[in-house]
């Protein structure tokens, strides 16, 4: 600031005429003392806080700590408001194989909800709280997934599939199906719920000791998949045993101890990724006892086809098939390792919050049209040099279905259920069901549900 | 006019022409057929004169024509004449029944549509949908045509003879009344202006043009089960708000034809709103191609007119188009 250019009597106000005064005697020059900031401590203007309101009232409590985050991702799977719906049946075991259950809705068990919920296989994001009780309406691609899970399962296979689709058009719920069939079924069901957990470097990392390249560990993530593993499979490791000693845990866990017990080797942190590890090697055991079909689902597939977020110590950006959880995702997503009871490893893109991945793209519109038998395959762009050699080398034999609107026959069927549920404020006939089918873009279940749930005037 | 041509036409009652220019005296009636309207070149206005250079309107030679107004026949110079016995009346008889009225033309004019409508009035008519449209000429209109001023009732009288004339079935309807209706109809006619209709193309697409604010769409109307795509896109694609898509497909969700029809459709300009609602009438033109019968309906659904209003321009000294600024003290 230019002294010359600061008023005498700003500043003279500005400062407390003692310090002034005792100024003036002691010093040549005032101008030193005139700028000094003024003593506030103890004249200075009280500072009235934000909160306080004119009246003087004390200020609002402000939530505690994760208590808006608890709010916003909270799964509210019934409603008392909801009218019940007569005829609605809980699924079953083969329910959801059964093609002439296509076009129903049916209801999940109780038991069966717990599970997905511990899993994380429900979103916020989706309209479960408006219904009485969690339902899900059997569609053709249903019925074809859980076909394919069964034969994969009863031929010892393991199913390598990723759905693909528009925004909204049932991805999510797919995987969702998939681990109801898996919990129905006594499958072991791991769930990956939002891959971007693992690679936007939200959660801890370290290079694991010993390994070249260097992967990396996520202990805390682990743990959280353990305990989501124990809690939703818990009677099946409970009944399936060890077939190797694991010496490099920190607890002694003999041979012919339960699952269970390993996985409750695992309380912190600190060795979680080893207790993974082991129980990962359980799985894959081939020889001993019979293990029951894995199911392996992450939603977000996108995320772990790039470049992670996480550094290593020479300040290199990490690939995400560097880390050792995505790694065991991807090799058994590429076919390179295969469970021996069978299995299914089922991946779904996602069209919210996900970062450009071209070489998957490009890796599943190829994987497409040979499917469909195109006489045209796709093929690189000849300009392009940001395809990743190694998300393309993950994908090449994998099966992709890509998802899209429901049939009429279908929309009916879901109308049907929200009309029951007093929830459509319509005469449901065909022009209803046309009319959603067509504002719902071709069926597309989310839009549906924009286009009859949430524009309705209450 | 009258005081103008005060001369002329007291001379023909006179039955004497100037003596510096004629000889021969003529029966009174020849005097009054031989008047004749004319437009002085120097005052622009009319006159009544005995002389034959005047140049009247070709509209309105043709209606002298029609009105069956002829000149005095050529006097016979062989025969010598007596000018006294030969008067056939003491009284001058005028060509014209309202020959001393004010407006004689006009009142001409209803005379003689009131004896067209007398003869051919039994005649079979059109029901009043059936029957061709017509601008009429108003009676400021006849007034610039013929310089005769009428009152707009009387005027209308005239029109409502001509209209029910008019009405008459055209396989039916003699020459006579043709001719004397067509000088009265407006030179353009509004109502000749028809859209070209839309066809349906061999593929069994109807192309629908329609517009609102600044969007312009072209919708392609097929048979179908209710796909719409725009730009290439899926309705709920294209547009995130669901209004949007309810006034996209309101023409067919009006006439509940929504699962009977597939639109592809191309919009340009605009917003979401303008280009949703240049949609829903581009659907329904298209729509009302593949059935004629639906235009009612959609009239009433607010699918047929084109709302015309569109940014209204800013003006000087305002802010926006009427936004005033502030009031400050000095």
């Amino acid at each position: 600031m230019l002294r010359s250019l600061v008023r005498p009597s700003a500043v003279a106000a500005a400062v407390p005429r003692a310090a002034w005064t005792a100024t003036q005697t002691s010093s040549f020059s005032t101008s030193h003392a005139a700028l000094a900031k003024p003593d506030n401590s103890k004249q200075g203007r009280k500072v009235v806080s934000q909160n306080q309101g004119r009246g003087g009232g004390a200020a609002p409590k402000k939530p505690a700590a994760g208590e808006r985050k608890a709010l916003r991702k909270r799964i509210q799977l019934s409603n008392s408001n909801a009218l019940p719906v007569p005829g609605l049946e809980d699924a079953r075991k083969n329910d959801l194989a059964k093609p002439e259950n296509i076009g129903l809705v049916l209801s999940i068990p109780g038991q069966v909800q717990d599970q997905l919920r511990a899993v994380e296989a429900f979103k916020a994001t989706q309209f479960w709280h408006l219904f009485r009780n969690a339902s899900t309406l059997v569609r053709a691609e249903t019925v074809d997934m859980v076909q394919r899970m069964e034969a994969a399962a009863a031929n010892k296979q393991t199913l390598r599939l990723v759905y693909d689709g528009p925004r909204i058009s049932g991805k999510s719920l797919m995987l969702l199906q998939s681990m109801t069939h898996g919990f129905l079924n006594d499958w072991i069901v791991i769930n990956v719920p939002e891959a971007q957990e693992l690679t936007t470097a939200v959660t801890e990392y370290a290079p694991i000791p010993g390994t070249s390249p260097t992967q990396y560990m996520q202990n805390n993530y682990c743990l959280k998949l353990i305990k989501a593993i124990r809690a939703s499979n818990e009677k099946l490791l409970a009944r399936l045993t060890t077939a190797h000693s694991h010496p490099e845990l920190p607890q002694n866990i003999p041979i012919n101890s339960t699952l269970l017990q390993l996985t409750n080797a695992a309380k912190e942190p600190e060795g979680a990724w080893l207790v993974f590890n082991a129980l990962w090697k359980e799985l894959m055991q081939p020889k001993g006892q019979v293990r029951p079909p894995v199911l392996f689902c992450l939603d977000g597939l996108a995320q772990v086809m790039r470049v992670s977020d996480y550094r290593s110590a020479a300040f290199e950006l990490i690939h995400a098939h560097d880390l050792a959880l995505v790694r065991l995702f991807v090799d058994a997503l590429s076919g390179a390792s295969a469970f021996p009871g069978g299995g299914v490893v089922l991946a779904a893109t996602s069209r919210n919050n996900s970062p450009a991945a071209p070489s998957m793209d490009l890796a599943l519109n190829q994987r497409l049209a040979q499917i469909a038998g195109a006489a045209e395959v796709p093929q690189r762009d000849p300009f392009f040099r940001g395809y990743d050699e190694r998300v393309l080398a993950a994908l090449p034999t994998v099966h992709v279905r890509r998802l899209g609107g429901m049939t009429k026959a279908e929309t009916r069927s879901l109308l049907w259920y929200y009309e029951q549920s007093g929830l459509l404020r319509q005469k449901l006939d065909e022009a209803t069901v046309a009319e959603k089918w067509t504002l719902g873009g071709h069926g597309i279940i989310g839009e549906m549900e924009k286009a009859s749930l949430l524009t309705m005037r209450l | 006019m009258m005081a103008s041509s005060r001369q002329p036409l007291t001379a023909a009652l006179r039955c004497v022409r100037p003596s510096t220019r004629g000889q021969w005296l003529l029966p009174l009636e020849h005097g009054f057929r031989a008047l004749r309207l004319y437009d002085s070149p120097c005052d622009g206005r009319r006159h009544l004169s005995f002389e034959s250079n005047s140049s009247p309107s070709r509209g309105w030679e043709g209606f002298e024509k029609a009105a069956n107004i002829k000149a005095a026949p050529e006097i016979d110079l062989s025969v010598p004449t007596d000018p006294i016995l030969d008067i056939p009346h003491l009284r001058a008889l005028p060509a014209s029944p309202s020959c001393f009225s004010k407006t004689p033309f006009f009142n001409d004019l209803v005379l003689r549509f009131e004896r067209l409508l007398r003869s051919y009035g039994n005649l079979p008519t059109l029901p009043p949908s059936e029957v061709e449209r017509v601008a009429w000429k108003t009676s400021k209109d006849y007034k610039m045509w013929t310089g005769e001023i009428v009152k707009a009732s009387e005027f209308g009288r005239c029109v409502m003879i001509m209209k029910r004339l008019h009405q008459i079935h055209p396989d039916l309807k003699p020459m006579v009344v043709v001719k004397a209706i067509e000088p009265f109809k407006r030179e353009v006619q509004a109502f000749a202006n028809v859209p070209t209709p839309i066809t349906i193309d061999r593929f069994g697409r109807a192309l629908g043009v329609g517009r609102r604010k600044s969007s312009v769409a072209r919708a392609w109307v097929v048979e179908g089960t209710g796909e719409v795509q725009i730009n290439g896109k899926v309705l709920s694609d294209y547009f995130g708000r669901m209004h949007d898509r309810s006034s996209a497909v309101w023409a067919l969700h009006a006439t509940a034809r929504l699962d009977k029809y597939n639109v592809w459709a191309l919009v340009d300009g605009g917003g979401t709103t303008g280009q949703a609602e240049a949609l829903t009438l581009a659907i329904a033109k298209g729509l009302v191609a593949h059935e004629p019968a639906l235009k009612t309906p959609l009239r009433k659904a607010g699918c047929i007119t084109r709302d015309p209003r569109r940014v209204e321009r800013k003006k000087t000294g305002h802010v926006k188009a009427r936004k005033m600024p502030a009031w400050v003290k000095r």
